[in-house]
C-alpha cells in the first residue's frame, strides 16, 4: 500500500513539470489559436542554460528563475514579432504549425550542435535531501517542482484575473473579432500570452535541469506530453491544466510500476487518443477544445 | 490543352526518360549519383503522399514516419517468415501488402479523428499515432525483433546479386506512379471535392460533399505511398530497425520537402527533395558546417514559410506570361 502511495506521490511531483508546460500550451492556443509545439525544445533549450550556469558559474538553478524568467519573456516577445506575428493573423492555422515545427527542428539540432548528444543531469550539493512521512520518501527537489507548478499557475491565475492585459488576454480566447472591435491591440495581446507562454516554458526548464536528465531530443516528447496534459485537462481553465499535467505523471508512474517502465509511452498515447475522441473537451475544460465538424 | 500545359508535360516527360535511362550509360550501383537518386526517389513518394494529404486537402499528418515504418515492417516480416512462399526480392505481392497495411491503419485512425477533430488535433492525433506505433515496434519482442529489428540479408534468394539498379529502377518507376496517382486524383472529381474541402469544409459540406469520405480517401492514399516508399526502403537496407525506418526524419524531410517545392503542387515534391537532399548529402562536406543541416533545414521551413509560402513552384507561377495556376 505505501509503494503504491509512493508512486502515486511521485507521479504527483514529476507530473507538474507536465502542468506548467500546459498552462503555457493553454496560453498560447488561448489566443493564437495554435498548440506551439516547440514548447517542448524551448524548455530544453533553458534547461541547457541553467545547466550551463550551474557548471560555468555555479549558479544555483532556482535562483536563476531571476534571469531566466525575464529572458524567456525578452525572447517570446522576439520570437512572436519576427516569427508569428504575421501567421497569427492569418486563417490558415497550418502556417504558424509548421512554423513552430520548423522552430522546433532548428532548436534541437542547434542544441545538440551546441551540447552534443550525451544526456545532461545536475549534480547539485541537496540533490539527495530527503523528507520522510511514514515510510515515505520524498526528495526535496521533487516537492520543489509542485511549488513550481502552483506558483506558476497561481501566478497566471492572478495575472489573468486581476491586470487589464489579462482580461484583454481572457477576452481574446473567448472571441478575438470581438475584442478586436472593442479596440484592443490583438497582436498585443497575443504577443503577451506568448511570451508568458515562454516564459512558463523557462520555470519549467528549472525544473526539468534539477530533476531530469535530458538531451537534445527531450523537447519534442515533452511537448507532446504536455499537449496531453492539455487534453486531458482541457483549455480554458489554469488550473485544469495543471490538473492534467499531474494526472498524466500518475498515469505514467502507474503504468510504469505496474506494468513497466518501457510501455509508459504507450500508455500516455493512448490515453491522449482515447481523450481526443471521446472526451474533447478534457476533464476540467470549460469548452471544447476542437470543434466538432 | 494549353501552351502551359505542354511546356510542363514535355519537362515531365524529359526527365523521366532522363532518370529511366541514367543506369545504362552511368553506373548507378558504383557511383554515388545512384544512391542519391535512389534516396531522392524515396522521399518523393511519401513527400507525394503527404503532399495530397497537406497541400491538396489541408490536413497536416504528422505521422507519415509510422506509415513508412509499418510499410517496412510489413514488408520485412512477411519475408522473414516466409509467409508468401515466393522468396522473390521486390516480391509485388509483400509490396502491396507494405501499401495495405498502413492504409489500413490510416482509415482505422482517420475515421474516429476526422469525424470528431479538426485542424491542429488532427495533426496531434496522428502525431500521438507515429509514437504509439513506434514504442510498439521497440517493445514487440519476438515479433518485430525488437531495436535490433529485422535481418535481412540471409533471406536474399540464391544467385541474386544486390545491385542498385533495381533498386534505383523500382523507386523511380512509384516515384512516377504516385505523381500520376496524385495529379489523377487532384484533376478529377475527388481532387476537385479535396480542395473544396480545404477552401472552406462547411461550404464543402453543405454543397453536398462528402467531407469524412474524401478526407479518409486522402489520408489512406498518403498512407500507402507512405508504406510502399517504406518497402523499398527496406529492399536498400536489407535491416529494418525502428531507429532506421521509425525516425522522424521520415516525417520532417518530406513535409520540408513539400513545403519548399510548393504545397498542392504536382511537381513541388520533386523539386524540393532534390534540393533538400542535395543539402543534407553534401552540407556535411562543406568546412565548418559539419552537422549543421539539419539546423539549417529548420532555418530553410521557417524561412519558407514566412516569405515564400507557395514554395519554389508558386515562385514559378509568379513569373509573368506564365499563367495562373492550372487546376486550382
Amino acid at each position: 500500500m505505501s509503494s503504491l502511495i509512493q508512486v502515486v506521490i511521485n507521479g504527483i511531483l514529476l507530473g507538474s513539470m507536465y502542468g506548467i508546460a500546459a498552462v503555457g500550451l493553454s496560453l498560447i492556443f488561448g489566443t493564437m489559436r495554435i498548440i506551439f509545439i516547440a514548447q517542448g525544445t524551448m524548455i530544453v533549450l533553458f534547461a541547457y542554460l541553467v545547466y550551463w550556469s550551474f557548471e560555468k558559474a555555479g549558479i544555483d538553478p532556482y535562483l536563476s528563475l531571476l534571469w531566466v524568467v525575464p529572458l524567456a519573456l525578452i525572447l517570446g516577445l522576439g520570437l512572436f514579432y519576427t516569427l508569428f506575428r504575421k501567421a497569427a493573423a492569418l486563417e490558415d492555422r497550418n502556417v504558424s504549425l509548421l512554423l513552430a515545427v520548423g522552430l522546433m527542428y532548428l532548436i534541437d539540432n542547434l542544441i545538440l550542435k551546441l551540447w552534443s548528444a550525451t544526456p545532461r543531469g545536475l549534480n547539485i550539493t541537496y540533490s539527495d535531501a530527503m523528507i520522510v512521512v511514514s515510510g515515505i520518501r520524498v526528495s526535496w527537489l521533487r516537492l520543489a517542482l509542485l511549488g513550481l507548478g502552483l506558483g506558476s499557475a497561481l501566478a497566471v491565475y492572478l495575472f489573468l484575473k486581476r491586470t487589464r492585459v489579462g482580461t484583454a488576454v481572457r477576452a481574446a480566447s473567448e472571441d478575438m473579432e470581438a475584442t478586436t472591435i472593442q479596440g484592443i491591440n490583438s497582436v498585443w495581446v497575443c504577443a503577451v500570452s506568448f511570451a508568458i507562454g515562454i516564459a512558463l516554458a523557462g520555470v519549467a526548464g528549472v525544473g526539468m535541469a534539477t530533476v531530469y536528465s535530458f538531451d537534445y531530443q527531450f523537447g519534442f516528447i515533452f511537448a507532446i506530453k504536455a499537449l496531453v496534459a492539455l487534453a486531458l485537462g482541457g483549455i480554458g481553465n489554469v488550473f485544469g491544466a495543471l490538473a492534467g499535467g499531474l494526472l498524466l505523471g500518475v498515469i505514467e508512474n502507474l503504468a510504469a510500476y505496474y506494468v513497466g517502465i518501457e510501455w509508459i509511452e504507450v500508455a500516455s498515447y493512448g490515453i491522449f487518443m482515447l481523450v481526443l475522441i471521446f472526451l474533447p473537451q478534457g476533464l476540467f475544460g470549460r469548452r471544447a477544445l476542437v470543434k466538432k465538424v | 490543352m494549353n501552351t502551359r500545359k505542354l511546356i510542363s508535360l514535355g519537362i515531365g516527360a524529359l526527365a523521366v526518360v532522363f532518370f529511366a535511362t541514367l543506369p545504362f550509360y552511368y553506373d548507378v550501383h558504383k557511383g554515388q549519383f545512384g544512391v542519391f537518386f535512389f534516396n531522392v526517389f524515396v522521399y518523393v513518394i511519401v513527400a507525394q503522399g503527404w503532399n495530397l494529404v497537406g497541400g491538396y486537402t489541408g490536413l497536416i499528418s504528422l505521422g507519415q514516419n509510422a506509415f513508412f515504418g509499418i510499410g517496412a515492417y510489413t514488408m520485412a516480416l512477411l519475408w522473414f517468415n516466409d509467409v508468401t512462399k515466393t522468396g522473390y526480392y521486390f516480391d509485388p505481392v509483400l509490396m502491396i501488402a507494405a501499401a495495405v497495411a498502413p492504409a489500413i491503419l490510416a482509415v482505422l485512425v482517420g475515421l474516429p479523428l476526422l469525424s470528431r477533430l479538426r485542424g491542429d488535433y488532427f495533426s496531434f492525433g496522428t502525431l500521438g499515432m507515429g509514437m504509439i506505433v513506434t514504442v510498439l515496434f521497440i517493445n514487440g519482442g519476438m515479433f518485430t525483433g525488437g531495436a535490433e529489428g529485422r535481418m535481412l540479408v540471409p533471406k536474399m534468394p540464391e544467385g541474386v546479386v544486390f545491385n542498385l539498379r533495381t533498386h534505383y529502377w523500382v523507386a523511380l518507376l512509384v516515384a512516377v506512379l504516385s505523381t500520376l496517382v496524385v495529379y489523377f486524383l487532384t484533376t478529377s472529381r475527388v481532387g476537385l471535392a479535396l480542395k473544396a474541402i480545404r477552401e472552406d469544409e462547411v461550404s464543402a459540406a453543405s454543397h453536398g460533399i462528402s467531407v469524412l469520405k474524401y478526407k479518409v480517401l486522402a489520408f489512406a492514399v498518403g498512407a500507402a505511398m507512405a508504406g510502399v516508399a517504406g518497402s523499398i526502403y527496406g529492399y536498400y537496407l536489407l535491416q529494418v530497425t525502428p531507429s532506421n525506418v521509425l525516425t522522424q526524419n521520415w516525417l520532417f524531410y518530406p513535409i520540408l520537402m513539400v513545403v519548399l517545392g510548393g504545397t498542392g503542387t504536382i511537381a513541388g515534391p520533386w523539386v524540393g527533395a532534390f534540393l533538400i537532399y542535395l543539402m543534407s548529402w553534401y552540407g556535411d562536406s562543406v568546412p565548418y558546417f559539419t552537422g549543421y543541416s539539419p539546423v539549417l533545414s529548420g532555418v530553410v521551413i521557417i524561412l519558407v514559410m514566412l516569405f515564400l509560402p507557395g514554395g519554389l513552384m508558386g515562385l514559378a507561377q509568379k513569373v509573368p506570361g506564365w499563367g495562373q495556376r492550372g487546376g486550382e
